[in-house]
């Protein structure tokens, strides 16, 4: 009740003001009048009473300024005064306040951007009701860490006997679907999910519904969850869309539901479909290919989950002793699905802070260098009764409304920075969908604005109210900003130099880090080479498979200027489909042993051909390695780095493997040639072992269903595929050829995130450079125009040319060795955070740190020597007769 | 009041107003004249922090103002004590013997 007068009180005040002010008046005069007429009772005459009630009053203004600041309105009306003056202050100096905006505007525009970015990424819950309840769930290897996916028999039993989950759902991690009958046909990203999938996540689809329970059980009929975005590309939002259906790998499926465009999951990318995923108990325990997910049950722990999912994968390791003895871990879903982007994130989010720093470090340099103007101005104010405090507010106003003049420009930057980047940027990161400029990001922008605002405008503030009230006053003829202004000046040049040379050796580990990526050899020869994604549906029964891919790369093989045409289930640099343990002959079984996995992929004869992967012993399959109605000859071709990691010493030919869970039951592959390590894990994976299969081997040739076409021709690939397209339309009508890249595109799309990131942070310490030098460049030019009289006395005294530039260049170098200095010790300290995003660079990386150091030197030499050489040119008479 | 013992008067200026207006209705200068005569001239109030403390009163409800015509026929502002005024004199006077006993004591120990 009380807040409550108070602010009626104020307000009623601030909207009568004449009238009270009146009253007020009214009052004083009537007091000054009752004080006389008491004086003149008392025995003054008349005229002598007056005079002494006037003087007891003391300034009627003084008196009037202190009834008026009782009340809060008072501190509202001197806020609103101070903007006033401070908008007004900025127009008078419009090249000034252009140049501080745009600093300020670029500086404030990409944190803002940076951080929508990060909010929406790292910080914000997930957009589902009550997230935290929601957790990822997999397996490692007993002594190993991470999270890998789980298994059907796995998952199957972790449904059937947990009891701290709402409900676990499940998702085959990597899918997409052959959509026929619409057209040409096409391959449409989606997924294969659990019948309660939706109502784990708990969000309702924008028409129809989610599946029922029992949809996912065997037999039952095929129906589909498809996206907003899909339903308004392929259907023309059509609003009778339930109950049409989509022919999907060549099977029947009835659209039951359309999701909203804000559930997106897997979110890292694309998803149109839902299907259903049908769980049938398995005789095996690979393959790991799902991701569990569950709903935790209110109040229960996910710590207490993960303890009843270790007993129940306790038991499945009983239950298959041959396999290796698996632990079950949990994850934070948000975590599982961000994490992996956090430190690049933060890193950018860190290296823009920096070149924001920058940005208010050269603003409040400006600042300074306008202090000495206003020094004028403001000791007339204090000369007439301003307090300090009061001044250094009014300033601080002023730098606010600047910084928030410039927040106002950086927003409309930040705006459009978010929406270049969703549309240009690398995809593949989670969650981009929920990006934007939200309240929280105004808020951030808000508090950034202020804190800039006080950050470049503190300094100067103190600076220009520094007490000394004759001296600005006295000095007519030239405005020198004292010792103190200058050596503050100097601080904040330092502390730029530095910020700038963490920034600089920053972006230097990651375009050497970049270099070497981009330098790695991934084993193929990558010009003149087109690859496509052909997924064969599953009415094609095993042999059916064998014999179309047989049929199909003949037709391939034999269009005019293909040099080699193979098939393989993944793809370097990064496409690889499955891993698998394998064993050597000769090796134990003992189940805890060491995991070895070996990426594992089946291929076509000419696949080696068609990438020029060299062969170094043995030889390539063949297609008279399988005769019809005979039995499985039994081979695989194995890479270097396995043969000489596991056959050391011995010819690898004729070397006997097994793959799979290690078990002597197993069947034995005969290795029949070794071929140069290629990279199908990203080009900044290590060396591991591989081991080739043929496609159409009996235990493989089911897994051949979804498999690459890579075409090696005499001329541009891609000028290929309208022919290849046509050969395989005549093979099957039904089937899409998808993802038609080049080899060169798929390496080039490998680095994406990589190069991104380089090129921001890159341009973010250009930018950060020649914001410095600029600084550098000002102060120089400044200290030189001061001294203009003293280097005229020198010169006239006999000083050499050399003699002046080297005076004025020590000033520069001297600042710039204790900038570097201190930036070196930072980006020491700094730079190990980003390990991580680093290949094969030490964070301390010599080289990176020595070439970014003398680029710094160079640049802030030039801004420096030019302003000296101005220094030299200096006419004594003209330099002594100014004064 | 001078300034020297202003900051340690602030919140006692306000209960030596409510005091004085506890008598009868009165007008700034008469505030400002009875309370120097009452304390025996060891407090001059001085109209720059008289005219704030009224303000700041009017604020708090504890009293309220008009104006009248003085006993030589002068306008001024005259001072009245609220109900809520006389419920805050009350409370501060008590608060204040309490002090004030307490410090004697202290410093007679």
């Amino acid at each position: 009740m009380k807040i409550f007068r108070y602010l009626i009180a104020g307000l009623r005040e601030l909207f009568r003001r004449d009238k009270t002010e009146s009253e007020l008046n009214e009052e004083l005069n009537a007091y000054v009048q009752n004080a006389a007429a008491a004086k003149v009772q008392a025995g003054s005459n008349p005229e002598e009473a007056q005079r002494a009630a006037r003087l007891e009053m003391g300034g009627m203004e003084s008196v009037k300024h202190q009834v008026r600041a009782v009340g809060w309105e008072f501190a509202l009306e001197v806020f609103v005064q101070d903007v006033r003056y401070g908008v007004r202050m900025l127009f008078k100096s419009p090249l000034f306040t252009a140049v501080a905006l745009t600093t300020i505007a670029i500086g404030i525009g990409a944190n803002t951007a940076m951080f929508s970015l990060v909010d929406a990424i790292l910080l914000r819950p997930l957009p589902y009701p009550e997230p935290q309840r929601l957790v990822v769930a997999g397996l490692h290897q007993r002594g190993e860490s991470g999270m890998n996916l789980m298994g059907t028999t796995d998952f199957l039993a972790w449904r059937d006997h947990q009891q701290s989950f709402e409900q676990v759902a499940v998702l085959d991690n990597g899918n997409s679907f052959a959509l026929s009958g619409m057209g040409a046909p096409e391959q449409v990203p989606g997924v294969d999910v659990s019948a309660n999938f939706f109502s784990m996540f708990g969000i309702a689809p924008l028409k129809g519904r989610g599946f029922h329970p029992g949809e996912d059980g065997p037999g039952a009929p095929g129906v589909v969850v498809i996206s907003e975005h899909f339903w308004r590309d392929h259907l023309d939002s059509d609003p009778e869309v339930l109950n049409r259906t989509l022919t999907l790998d060549g099977k029947q499926h009835t659209i039951v539901g359309v999701m909203p465009a804000s559930f997106h999951f897997p979110s890292r990318r694309p998803v149109d479909l839902w299907a259903i995923r049908t769980l049938t108990p398995q005789m095996s325990r690979p393959p790991y290919g799902l991701v569990a997910l569950g709903r935790l049950k209110p109040g229960i722990s996910m710590r207490q989950a993960e303890a009843e999912l270790g007993q129940i994968t306790a038991q499945v390791n009983a239950q298959f002793p041959t396999s290796p003895e698996l632990v079950g871990v949990m994850m934070p879903m948000k975590k599982w699905l961000v994490s992996e982007f956090s430190t690049a994130l933060l890193v950018l989010l860190g290296a823009i802070a920096l070149l924001l720093l920058i940005a208010v470090v050269n603003v409040a340099n400006l600042l300074l260098a306008r202090a000495a103007v206003r020094q004028r101005e403001v000791a007339l104010r204090m000369a007439m009764g301003a307090s300090r405090q009061r001044v250094i507010c009014q300033l601080l106003t002023e730098s606010a409304v600047l910084s928030l003049m410039g927040g106002v420009f950086g927003l409309l930057l930040a705006w459009l920075a978010v929406r270049a980047f969703l549309a240009f940027g690398p995809g593949q990161m989670p969650r981009l969908n929920e990006v934007g400029i939200n309240s929280g990001v105004l808020l951030f922008t808000f508090v950034v604005c202020v804190g800039s605002g006080i950050l470049f405008g503190l300094a100067p503030a103190i600076e220009t109210s520094r007490p000394s009230l004759t001296e600005p006053l006295k000095d007519t003829t030239r405005s020198s900003s004292s010792a103190s202004a200058h050596r503050t000046h100097r601080a904040l040049l330092v502390l730029q130099v530095a910020l700038a040379l963490v920034l600089m050796i920053g972006s230097g580990l990651l375009i050497r880090s970049f270099v070497r990526l981009s330098d790695v050899n991934p084993g193929v020869q990558a010009d003149h080479v087109v690859t496509a994604a052909i997924w064969l549906p599953y009415k094609y029964t095993d042999p059916q498979v064998g014999q179309f891919w047989q049929q199909f790369l003949q037709k391939v093989q034999s269009l005019p200027g293909v040099k080699a045409a193979g098939i393989t289930m993944s793809l370097p640099p990064n496409l690889l489909e499955i891993t698998n343990p394998f064993t050597v002959e000769g090796q134990g079984y003992e189940r805890n042993r060491q995991l070895q996995l070996a990426e594992e992929m089946t291929v076509s004869p000419d696949y080696f051909r068609a990438l020029e992967i060299p062969l170094i012993k043995g030889r390539f399959f063949s297609t008279s390695d399988k005769v019809e109605g005979k039995k499985d000859p039994m081979i695989v071709i194995i890479n270097e780095t396995m043969a000489k990691k596991y056959f050391s010493g011995k010819d690898p030919i004729g070397g006997r493997i097994q793959t799979g869970d290690p078990d002597p039951n197993s069947p034995w592959e005969t290795v029949v040639g070794v071929v140069g390590d290629v990279k199908y894990s990203g080009l900044d994976a290590g060396p591991g072992p591989t081991i080739y299969v043929p496609y159409n081997e009996n235990g493989w040739v089911g897994w051949s269903r979804a498999m690459y076409l890579a075409v090696r021709s005499s001329e541009n690939g891609v000028d290929l595929v309208p022919a290849i397209r046509a050969e395989l339309a005549n093979v099957d009508g039904t089937i899409p050829l998808a993802q038609i890249r080049t080899m060169d595109e798929l390496l080039d799309e490998s680095l994406m995130q990589q190069r991104f990131r380089t090129w921001l942070v890159s341009g973010f310490a250009a930018l950060a450079l020649l914001l410095s030098a600029i600084g550098l460049y000002a102060l120089i030019s400044y200290s030189v125009s001061q001294r203009t009289r003293e280097i005229g006395v020198r010169v006239a005294l006999g000083a050499q040319r050399g003699n002046v530039l080297g005076m004025v260049l020590r000033e520069g170098l001297w600042l710039l060795m204790w900038g570097m200095f201190l930036g070196l010790i930072a980006a020491f300290l700094a730079t190990r955070i980003m390990r991580s995003l680093l290949y094969s660079t030490s964070p301390t990386d010599a080289l990176s740190f020595a070439a970014t150091s003398l680029a710094l030197v160079a640049v802030a030499l030039l801004a420096c020597y030019i302003p000296a050489r101005r220094a030299t040119k200096v006419d004594p008479m003209v330099a002594l007769r100014y004064e | 009041m001078t300034d020297k013992n202003a900051a340690l008067v602030q919140g006692t200026l306000d209960m030596l107003i409510l005091k004085t207006l506890a008598l009868e209705p009165m007008h700034a200068h008469g505030i400002g004249l009875r309370i120097e005569q009452i304390s025996q001239g060891v407090f001059q109030v001085n109209p720059g922090s008289l005219f704030p403390a009224f303000k700041r009163l009017e604020r708090e409800g504890w009293v309220n103002s008009e104006w009248r015509a003085t006993e030589n026929n002068r306008r001024a502002k005259y001072y009245v004590l609220t109900a809520s005024g006389r419920k805050q004199l009350k409370s501060e006077t008590r608060g204040w013997k309490t002090q004030s006993v307490a410090i004697a004591r202290i410093l007679e120990a």
